[in-house]
């Protein structure tokens, strides 16, 4: 990690001396402390900052030149990944032009200050959300999206200062409710966490927080995050929660875990690590009742493992965020359940049996957490994989079939929700759409 | 030729503090440890400690728990209250990876 020390608010360098991986596993020779020692004393004496300044600096416009269009965005695309700003797909340059236009999207200034995206410590304004927004391909319909996700983001509970850069792997979910998400064109239904050309406006949202975490957070691979794989993250997850298809007596995700008046437009953002997709229906002749039982059953059990990583949303955050088709979440209803009888059977049945949490060396990441609540669980046989019922994130989404559901499992210190607040003159931003894109 | 001009996607830093000064030399000097107690901190910290005590005369190195450890407490201020207050001239920290 060569620059998360600029995110403390210092000079983007600091004086260390780093080792290969080898020397902090187990039982690794530890000679080469003693061979480099000299590197320890200078670092304690010698070393100077290269950086004596002070104040933040705007970095100047980029100019390319080429023979033709098509050279010249080669040449764009050639110099934002000589610079390591891209993901390896094409890049739609954010030239002033394409950046104005996408500001249309918000009332907000553009200079306004959103924070500082770890671990580097870029100052990340909502223009930068737009320079990120153009150059992921997106429209200015999307902007004040992605600036409530990026305010999430960067809100210290939601945990983004260590995941950023950590070796778990997670990345970020931003769930959508509200009118907003269906007026955008944001997925709900089939498809929902993948690429749809009727419906683009997720891989969009997702791909331009991708870039700021990169290109601001300095979460670069194996350099600024030590995501070993780095799950999910061309485009991290954007969908809308289904609300059309949400039995009776159910709340949006927004209203009950964040207390927006139902029909607001907002985001939650948690972060996951894992993605699994469950097959949740029967495959013979089951009642109605044993097919949602069976169903509940699987479910739990894909939750029931030691994710040692989950312990980070123990207490405040979430265990995970578990999709159901509205089919699903409608026909339980009729037999019955509730969206709480749902996480209390959740909870209960995905605890793990001390004995399977003790020969998977559980109690030794539960006793160094820092939340007492983590530690005190340990008593607890078998051990609840969360504190309680409510942490479940349960949303209804992914299209009208009744088979799968959709498990992401958690590493989320906190669940943080933002208001979206779109510009005045948004109808006419979504009427553009309509004559770029087609009827919706 | 068609020239095409964009924003520098990577913005600012803002440099807020300066690093904290360097000591001229490390004998007769009061050092300290501040450990995550991870990836082998618990065998390298303590060599570095007796290399350092070897190798710089009067140099008074703490001991390696002298301070609250564990990556849960290393970053607070609390912790960084009771670095001040003992009064070392440097410190190191360990270890990340």
């Amino acid at each position: 990690m060569t620059n998360a020390v600029a995110g403390l608010g210092l000079a983007p360098d600091a004086a260390m001396v780093t080792f290969p991986i080898e020397m902090f596993l187990p039982g690794s020779d530890i000679g080469p402390v003693r061979a480099r020692k000299q590197e320890f004393y200078d670092g304690l004496t010698r070393w100077r900052s290269s950086l004596a300044g002070a104040g933040a600096g705007e970095p100047p416009m980029l100019r390319v030149e080429g023979t033709s269009v098509e050279d010249t965005f080669a040449r764009a695309n050639h110099l934002m990944l000589a610079n390591r700003w891209g993901d390896g797909l094409p890049l739609w340059p954010p030239t002033r032009e394409r950046v104005d236009w996408i500001l249309r999207g918000t009332a907000e200034a553009r200079g306004r200050r959103l924070g500082t995206f770890p671990p580097r410590g870029g100052v990340t304004t909502v223009e930068s959300c737009a320079i990120a927004l153009a150059m992921a391909g997106g429209r200015p319909e999307y902007l004040p999206v992605l600036a409530a996700a990026v305010e999430a983001f960067l809100d210290p509970e939601s945990g983004s200062e260590t995941l950023q850069a950590a070796s778990g792997s997670a990345f970020p979910v931003v769930i959508v409710n509200g009118p907003i998400g269906a007026r955008i064109r944001l997925n709900a239904g089939f498809g929902c966490l993948g690429p749809d050309p009727q419906r683009p406006a997720g891989a969009s949202i997702g791909r331009a927080l991708r870039l700021l975490q990169q290109n601001l957070g300095g979460a670069l691979p194996g350099i600024g995050t030590m995501a070993n794989y780095g799950g999910l993250r061309h485009t991290n997850v954007v969908f809308a929660e289904d609300e059309a298809s949400l039995p009776a007596g159910w709340t949006p995700h927004g209203t009950e875990r964040h207390g927006f008046p139902s029909g607001t437009s907002s985001i939650s953002l948690a972060f996951a690590n894992g993605a699994a997709n469950i097959r949740r229906r029967g495959a013979k002749k089951e009642t109605p009742e044993e097919d949602a039982r069976q169903g509940m059953h699987r479910m739990a059990d894909f939750m029931r493992v030691p994710n040692m990583a989950g312990l980070a949303g123990y207490e405040h955050g979430t265990p995970g965020i578990l999709m159901i088709p509205g089919v699903v979440a409608q026909t339980m209803v009729g037999l019955g359940w509730t969206k709480a009888s749902i996480r209390e059977f959740l909870w209960e049945h995905s605890r793990i049996p001390a004995e399977a949490l003790r020969r998977a060396g559980g109690p030794a990441w539960i006793e160094i957490d820092t939340s007492k609540v983590v530690r005190e669980s340990l008593v607890l046989d078998p051990w609840p994989i969360t504190a309680q019922p409510e942490n479940f994130v349960i949303v209804v989404a992914g299209g009208g079939h009744p088979t799968n559901s959709y498990w992401l499992q958690g590493y989320s210190p906190g669940v943080v929700g933002r208001r979206i607040e779109p510009p005045a003159a948004f109808e006419s931003l979504l009427a553009e759409a309509e004559r770029d894109l087609g009827p919706a | 030729m068609v020239r095409l001009e964009f924003h520098d996607p990577s913005g600012a830093i803002e440099v807020t503090q300066a690093h904290a000064a360097r000591v001229a030399a490390l004998a007769s000097k009061r050092v300290g440890f501040v450990s995550n107690e991870q990836w082998q901190a618990y065998r390298m910290l303590p060599l570095l400690k007796g290399l350092l005590e070897a190798d710089f005369p009067g140099i008074e190195v703490l001991p390696i728990d002298a301070f609250p450890q564990g990556n849960a407490v290393i970053g607070s201020e609390e912790t960084a209250a009771l670095v001040k207050a003992s009064g070392v001239d440097a410190v190191v920290i360990g270890n990340a990876a």
